[in-house]
């Protein structure tokens, strides 16, 4: 069963649509990589799947519950972690504090998250606000992973940091995914990047599907990728 | 270099502070007077009212400055219950009335009759403790699902300029309803049960009180490690203190933050309810005025707090209610105690929370907790005065006012005219603070009070001749205004409002209330030119037709109030319309961006801070012509608090909103037309003002006059869509004005027959 099935999709900001007709799934342990240009729907399809943003048509079923009508933080307890865009850290609460926050059911879950981001150990008393953009980020994906996710959603990891950091961070979730047997639904620029973990690949342009397929494979045919940036008209039929 | 300075200061205040309360303790004359029962009552009073404030603050961001009154309702819930055993309702609107009125205004011989909506729910003659006290929990926490349901989570994303307002209209609502319920003498409330009778306890060091004052400073305390142990120690606790920071971020790990929003309304309203009525009955008295004023102290002891920190916001709300029986024995026992006249300096124990307002805000400055620095929902809209409405509108309104206030109005109306005028000026001081800068001032009428003592004293003991006065009032106003700046440049939002608020309730007590400055009962006389002075039976004949119908007031009283606000609202306007104008809304909406375009941030505070003392100044001095006296309860804190209610109501950020608010004010227009007319009796000033304040930061928070201007852009667009399908064209001079939101030409507009 796939972690999670998007069907049709169409959802958008004050009934104006902005992605339609998506059709997206991820399985266990695998790294799907959304990609697409800016305006594309990339992180409107993250926010409606947290149910953060309301669905226009079509459906999203997390762990094989549709999340339709349902409540934000509802979805999140059911296993859906979602590291937003402006990664929403608190600020004012320690490393420590921010963990905690995830990690329901004790410290198991913390210690394990520690161990994908043991960078954070030392910075455990620190305040969230005082840490730098590449350890904020690790904060964020640390804190998302102690909640023991069976889907995890990161959007737009390497915002503001340096292409250096982003090629650390991106093996991680290549690990998360290949050892907790998560799915990972990965937002992101750094398109040859992304390509090099993920297992598949969706593109996104205006709205709709652009191009899907085997990320090796999409990796190799870079023409196809820039087709699907620069312009729906001219694209290719995908095989 | 600076910061250790400061390091330096706050060591110097800390060590200060604390040789001082050894002093208190450790001399025996002072420790009686400073560990007394009366004391520490109020002390765990204010200590009750600040804890509610920290928790409403740490659940949902917002200061709750109607805390006090909160305690103040809930407390009153109790003390009838028990004397009466009736639950007392707050008045809800029955449109039954009105139907009942139109009938007998149509024949007045009719006696219909339709049902009232009770009043209150009476459950026999008096009621046992237990119950009562589980009523009055239950109205707590009703109240707080109310708050939190109906207020503040609909303004979860609203600037803080907005919760501030709702809060300040709920405590003008709660104390309203109590005065329309019970007036405003006290109340006399009887002691818990169990500590009746009533009985002394002699503590070490010769101290001694009665059993239920220490009961309720032990319940306080043990309350405050409580609520230090669930938000340190509990996951409820941390959720909460995440959530009030990135809802979002809380969303995503599973809370929800309205549920944590809400049941932090709850534990506030029960504990603050709770205890306001322990400490009512250990008061034995409560009435819907002293006990408000009490969250001056302990938003003090908040701030000390830093709205996070329940230790040190109960030890200062302790010690700010001590002080108050420390300060009355130095003043009675020492020379050195600062002078004023005869008598000793008075409010020198209301000065002590602005003093620590000030030191707090100035040694720790920036590291107070701003909130909203992530979600900050819109301004109200601040159009530019069109030209036509400067042109036509202004000067059609001026005169339209000049006739009434001359030939047709009777002297009732008179009177309203000349209360709105007056409303009119105090609330285009608040337009150009607020609206223009988004600088909360809750001080006005204590900067339009001192001009106004100042043109007592300036007519009556110096013979300074009639216009003079008012100019040199309203130039000390304003360099008190800058004075006040000085914190704004420091902070901002609500806890500016805190330090603005805190200066008008000290200028209040220790200017206003000195007998050397307020002329005792009758109040400073003031020397008023014969043409406009308002108790004359005069006519005039001006061209031929008779003015005024020889009655008190004279029409020349509202004049002269007439032309000061006809020349203060162009002046305000041509402020908004200038490059001035622009560079003041620029430091409203992103002070960072406005200094990155070269504005002079502070500049332009200290600058609306001076514009707007002046003219609220200016507002004082033409108040004490128009009466010929000044009295002290015209500029109490209440009124700062009652003109800021309504210029917000009238619309904030706009010169015709000022004229709205004006018509709104009490024993203004409005309400004189809703008196004379309908009958609706005063009180009902403060109960609608206060509903209307909060509906309307909640639903329309540009006030009436960005109602009056939507209608308007609808009206208009409805008009030009049939004959103009192509849009905008060059061709309809109308549709290019859309944007630039006309105000007054909007009234014309709409007034106009279609």
């Amino acid at each position: 069963m796939a972690l999670l099935e998007i069907e049709d999709l169409s959802t958008g900001y004050n009934g104006v649509p902005v992605v339609r007709g998506l059709n997206l799934t991820v399985n266990e342990g695998e790294i799907v990589a959304l990609l697409g240009p800016n305006g594309a729907g990339k992180t409107t399809t993250l926010l409606t799947t947290s149910a953060l943003n309301p669905i226009l048509d079509g459906d999203i079923r997390v762990l094989g519950k549709s999340v339709k009508g349902r409540r934000a933080h509802m979805v999140a307890r059911e296993g859906l972690a979602h590291v937003p865009e402006d990664r929403s850290l608190f600020f004012q609460l320690t490393v420590k504090e921010n963990l905690k926050l995830g990690a329901a059911k004790g410290s198991a879950n913390l210690d394990q998250a520690l161990g994908y981001f043991p960078a954070l150990d030392r910075l455990m008393d620190r305040k969230a606000g005082l840490l730098s953009g590449g350890e904020q980020q690790m904060l964020a994906m640390g804190r998302a992973l102690t909640t023991n996710p069976k889907l995890l959603m990161v959007d737009e990891m390497s915002l503001g940091l340096a292409p250096i950091i982003v090629e650390r961070l991106l093996p991680v979730l290549r690990r998360i995914a290949d050892e907790t047997g998560a799915g990972v639904l990965l937002v992101e620029q750094h398109v040859h990047l992304a390509l090099e973990v993920a297992d598949r690949a969706y593109v996104l342009s205006h709205g709709s599907l652009a191009l899907e397929g085997d990320a090796k494979h999409l990796a190799a045919n870079r023409h196809l990728l820039e087709s699907s940036y620069l312009g729906g008209a001219e694209l290719e039929p995908s095989d | 270099m600076k910061g250790s300075l400061t390091k330096y200061l706050q060591w110097f205040f800390g060590v200060g502070s604390l040789v001082l309360l050894l002093w208190a303790l450790v001399d025996s004359n002072t420790r009686a007077k400073f560990l007394t029962g009366p004391g520490l009552t109020n002390g765990a009073l204010i200590a009750a009212i600040a804890l509610g404030v920290v928790i409403t603050y740490r659940g949902s961001g917002v200061v709750n400055f109607a805390n006090s009154a909160i305690a103040m309702y809930v407390a009153y819930v109790y003390a009838v219950l028990r004397k009466d055993g009736d639950l007392f309702l707050p008045p809800i609107p029955n449109p039954l009335a009105l139907i009942e009125g139109v009938v007998h205004k149509l024949s007045p011989s009719s006696t219909l009759d339709l049902p009232d909506i009770p009043t209150r729910i009476s459950f026999g003659p008096n009621m046992q403790f237990w119950p009562a006290l589980l009523i009055s929990a239950c109205v707590a926490v009703l109240l707080g699902l109310v708050l939190h349901f109906l207020i503040f989570r609909p303004l979860r994303a609203a600037p803080p300029l907005a919760k501030v307002v709702a809060s300040i209209g709920l405590f003008l609502y709660l104390p309203a309803v109590i005065v329309r319920r019970f007036g405003i003498q006290p109340f006399t409330v009887e002691a818990l049960p169990m500590f009746k009778p009533a009985k002394r306890i002699n503590l070490p060091l010769g101290i001694s009180m009665n059993s239920d004052e220490l009961a309720l400073t032990i319940v306080v305390i043990v309350l405050t490690v409580l609520l230090y142990a669930v938000f340190q120690l509990t996951r409820f606790g941390l959720a909460t203190r995440a959530a009030s920071e990135n809802e979002k971020g809380a969303v995503v790990l599973g809370f929800s933050p309205d549920f944590l929003a809400g049941a932090n309304w709850v534990i506030s309203t029960l504990l603050t309810g709770l205890l306001g009525i322990f400490a009512a009955t250990v008061l034995r008295t409560i009435d819907p005025s002293v006990l408000p004023a009490f969250i001056i102290p302990a938003l003090t002891a908040a701030l000390v707090g830093s709205f996070t920190s329940f230790g040190w916001t109960t030890f200062a709300a302790m010690v700010l209610g001590m002080q108050f029986g420390l300060v009355k024995y130095l003043e009675a026992q020492h020379h050195w105690y600062p002078k004023s006249g005869n008598g000793p300096f008075p409010g020198m124990e209301r000065m002590l929370p602005l003093i620590i307002i000030v030191l707090v805000l100035f040694l720790r400055g920036k590291s107070l907790p701003t909130r909203g620095s992530i979600s900050s929902g819109r301004l109200p809209f601040s159009p530019t005065p069109p030209r036509w409405a400067i042109r036509y509108g202004g000067p059609a309104l001026a005169l339209t006012a000049a006739i009434c206030g001359l030939f047709i109005f009777g002297p009732t109306f008179r009177l309203a005219l000349a209360n709105s005028l007056i409303g009119i000026i105090i609330c285009l001081s608040v337009v150009v603070i607020t609206g223009y800068v988004g600088q909360i001032s809750l001080a006005q009428m204590a900067f339009a009070g001192i001009s106004a003592f100042l043109v007592a004293k300036m007519t009556t003991e110096h013979n300074v001749p009639f216009p003079i006065p008012i100019l040199i009032g309203a130039v000390v106003a304003m360099l008190v205004g800058v004075l006040v700046a000085l914190p704004a440049l420091r902070v901002r939002g609500v806890n500016l409002a805190i330090v603005t608020l805190a200066f008008a309730v000290a200028i209040d007590k220790s200017v206003f209330g000195n007998s050397s400055v307020n002329g005792g009962f009758k109040g400073a006389a003031v020397k008023v030119p014969k043409l406009i002075a308002q108790p004359r039976d005069v006519q005039y004949n001006i061209l031929g037709f008779i003015a005024g119908d020889g009655k008190q007031p004279n029409p020349m009283t509202a004049m002269f109030c007439l032309v000061v606000v006809v020349i203060l609202c162009y002046a305000v306007a041509n402020l908004r319309r200038s490059a001035t104008g622009r560079r003041l809304l620029a430091t409203r909406s992103n002070e960072r961006a406005a200094a990155a375009a070269g504005v002079n941030v502070s500049g332009m505070k200290i600058l609306a801070f001076a514009v707007s003392a002046f003219i609220a100044g200016v507002g004082g001095a033409v108040s004490a012509y128009r009466f010929g006296s000044v009295t002290p309860d015209k500029f109490s804190y209440v009124q700062s608090l009652t003109f800021f209610a309504f210029a917000y109501l009238g619309g904030i950020a706009s010169v015709f909103g000022s004229i709205s608010g004006g018509f709104l004010v009490a024993g203004g227009l409005v309400f004189t037309v809703l008196s004379e007319k309908f009958g609706v009796p005063s009180e009902y000033t403060l109960i609608l003002g206060g509903l209307g304040l909060i509906i309307a930061s909640v639903r329309n928070p540009e006030g009436i006059a960005g109602a009056v201007r939507h209608l308007g852009l609808s009206l208009r667009r409805r008009r030009a869509a049939p004959d103009d399908s192509a849009g905008d064209a060059p061709g309809n001079p109308h549709v290019g004005q859309h944007d630039s939101a006309p105000t007054i030409s909007d009234v014309q507009e709409v007034g106009a027959p279609s």
